[in-house]
């Protein structure tokens, strides 16, 4: 998702960024839709249960991969 | 580790010569500059804080006495209503994205944010929100009266104030939404060379788990309210019973945002206050890994105990233990925090100038709120106060006093930096006393009035409960008036006063202190690098 902390190519970057950009906005639309769509599982718990799941795992990866850069 | 010495920077020095830009209002309906668009975000902010503290002080104006005096219930509920989402909404999120705004770039070493015209319609969004939401109280049935919270079924049956107050929330949801993800683009891409995630400033830390925290949770609530919409108008049945709907699903949704909303608002202060306890300490952030991973374990933790909100709602035993444990479990990293603070405080050279004043008095009422949070967090206890005044005293503890403490704190540190004069000191410290003093003279009783069992959000009460709420009303308006010296700071610093030099205070050590003061237009053209 991220580029090296870098500006030496600003075509690269502006690539870079609409890229990031885009998935998080990818991340939101399913948050948006996945909320909407949980209603029709029949048990609540399971739902939340997805739903909630997601958010954590894509928090862990979203946060822990650029731990180290 | 976040402590980067000035001489490890090369170039990146600024130059304004670029600052081109169209005059008068045309140069603020059009900007793209990070500088100018945290500017109107903090103004627009400011002027939802006080219109929300009109409304506050309505209510507190009706509380003064018990009877009916001032206005009827069904405004007294529309002002309890608006006061709670023009708040959080309209003065508390938009304040940390004008902070974002104007800091992020600086202390990375990036000329802007990294999507200009993206970072201007957020911010134009929300105006007519705001507009909107205020309007809804002229329309036929008034403003929407059901709470903050907007739980149905009552929400489902209200006026049309309630689909102006969801539209209004689903703009500002998007506004929120397009401002995270400029914000975390502008902090993963726009670094300056050496500037490692490691050597982020704190604010930037916490702004960008803020941000991750935003992109989850704000899709969640625009999906509850939509769901609200067709509910009221469309002919479903999500919330509504009669149609085999399920009421208290919407609670577990709401919630499910409205818990990680509570981390949105006081997260950016945290980052605000680990800039300032360093610098009037003149030592290094103590545990700066720790502060970092602490940000990170709260976030996480805020999406694991939205239920505790809804103990007297009837969970199973399980579900009760669970998010009862979990919720205390926060207690852990927050206090990591505490006492990372405490032990950068611990024998350094402290001066008290006003943004130390305020991060002092967030440290000392934040701990407060927190503890309050603790108590409410058992449930056999929770079920005795919930929807009592002991709820309303611990989240204005947590939310005025911390988020708002830390906002004060940090206009007064970077006002020298943005407007390139020193702030008036005297009247900052009168600033700090006075909203110091009333708020807790405000907000404190509210702690005895809900342990003798006053509900909340009723426009009368019983004889009993009369002395405390006078005292809070009279602290309600003290508080309220300080307010008003805050503005007159504000606006002496920006008409003039001594000049500030590029570093005004001693131990600061981020980004933004090499720039000059007021800061350029553009801030750092060619990247500097961090060594």
């Amino acid at each position: 998702m991220a580029t090296e902390p870098t500006r030496r190519d600003p075509e690269r970057l502006k690539r870079a960024n609409r890229r990031t950009g885009l998935v998080l906005l990818a991340i939101v639309l399913v948050f948006f839709f996945g909320i909407i769509l949980s209603r029709f599982i029949e048990n609540p718990a399971v739902s939340i249960g997805v739903v909630g799941g997601a958010v954590l795992l894509y928090l862990v990866v979203a946060i822990g991969r650029h731990l180290r850069r | 580790m976040s402590t980067i010495p000035h001489d490890a920077i090369v170039g990146g020095l600024p130059h304004d010569e670029h600052a081109h830009h169209p005059k008068g209002i045309m140069r603020w309906i059009t900007t793209t500059n990070h500088k100018d668009i945290g500017t109107m975000y903090l103004w627009f902010s400011f002027t939802m804080f006080l219109i929300g503290g009109m409304m506050a002080l309505t209510i507190r104006s009706e509380l003064f006495h018990p009877g009916l005096q001032i206005v009827d219930p069904e405004f007294f509920n529309s002002m309890t209503t608006l006061h709670g989402l023009i708040m959080i909404f309209g003065a508390l999120m938009p304040g940390a994205v004008g902070f974002a705004n104007w800091l992020i770039p600086m202390q990375i070493g990036a000329p802007d944010m990294a999507f200009g015209r993206l970072n201007n319609w957020s911010f134009w969004l929300l105006p007519p929100a705001a507009i909107m939401l205020l309007m809804s109280l002229l329309v036929p049935g008034g403003a929407a009266s059901g709470g903050w919270t907007m739980y149905p079924p009552l929400t489902v049956q209200s006026g049309m104030g309630m689909d102006l107050t969801i539209f209004a929330i689903h703009i500002m949801g998007a506004s929120s939404i397009m401002g995270s993800i400029n914000i975390i683009t502008t902090i993963l891409n726009l670094r300056a060379p050496g500037m490692t995630m490691m050597k982020l400033p704190l604010f930037c830390w916490a702004w960008l788990i803020t941000a991750y925290l935003l992109i989850a949770v704000m899709p969640v609530l625009a999906g509850a309210v939509t769901m609200l919409l067709t509910d009221r108008h469309f002919g479903t049945s999500f919330f509504n019973a009669a149609g085999g709907g399920d009421p208290v699903l919407f609670q577990h949704v709401f919630w499910f945002f409205g818990h990680p909303e509570v981390y949105i608002i006081i997260l950016p202060a945290f980052g605000i206050i680990s800039e300032i306890i360093p610098t009037f300490s003149r030592k290094p952030l103590f545990g700066y890994a720790s502060m970092v991973y602490a940000l990170a374990a709260i976030a996480i933790l805020s999406f694991l105990v939205w239920a505790h909100h809804m103990f007297t709602t009837g969970l199973p035993a399980a579900s009760i233990l669970f998010y009862m444990y979990a919720t205390m479990l926060i207690a852990v990293p927050t206090g990591v925090k505490v006492f990372n603070w405490l032990a950068t405080m611990w024998k350094g050279s402290i001066t008290l100038e006003a943004p130390m004043l305020f991060a002092l008095g967030f440290l000392f009422l934040f701990v407060i709120g927190g503890f309050t949070g603790l108590i409410l967090a058992i449930q056999p206890i929770d079920v005795q106060f919930q929807d009592t005044y002991y709820v309303v005293a611990h989240f204005h503890y947590v939310m005025v006093a911390g988020t708002l403490f830390g906002f004060f704190g940090g206009t007064y540190y970077w006002l020298p930096k943005w407007t390139g004069h020193m702030y008036d000191e005297k009247l900052a410290d009168w600033h700090f006393w006075g909203s110091f003093i009333f708020f807790n003279v405000a907000f404190f009783p509210m702690h005895f009035l809900g342990l003798a069992g006053m509900p909340r959000r009723v426009p009368d009460y019983a004889q009993q409960f009369t002395d405390w709420n006078m005292v809070s009303t009279i602290g309600a308006f003290g508080f309220g008036l300080s307010q008003l010296i805050f503005l007159a700071a504000v606006v002496k610093c920006i008409r003039g006063g001594a000049p500030a030099p590029a570093k005004p205070w001693e131990g600061a050590t981020s980004l933004e202190w090499t720039l000059p003061s007021p800061a350029p237009y553009h801030s750092f053209v060619t990247p500097p690098v961090v060594k």
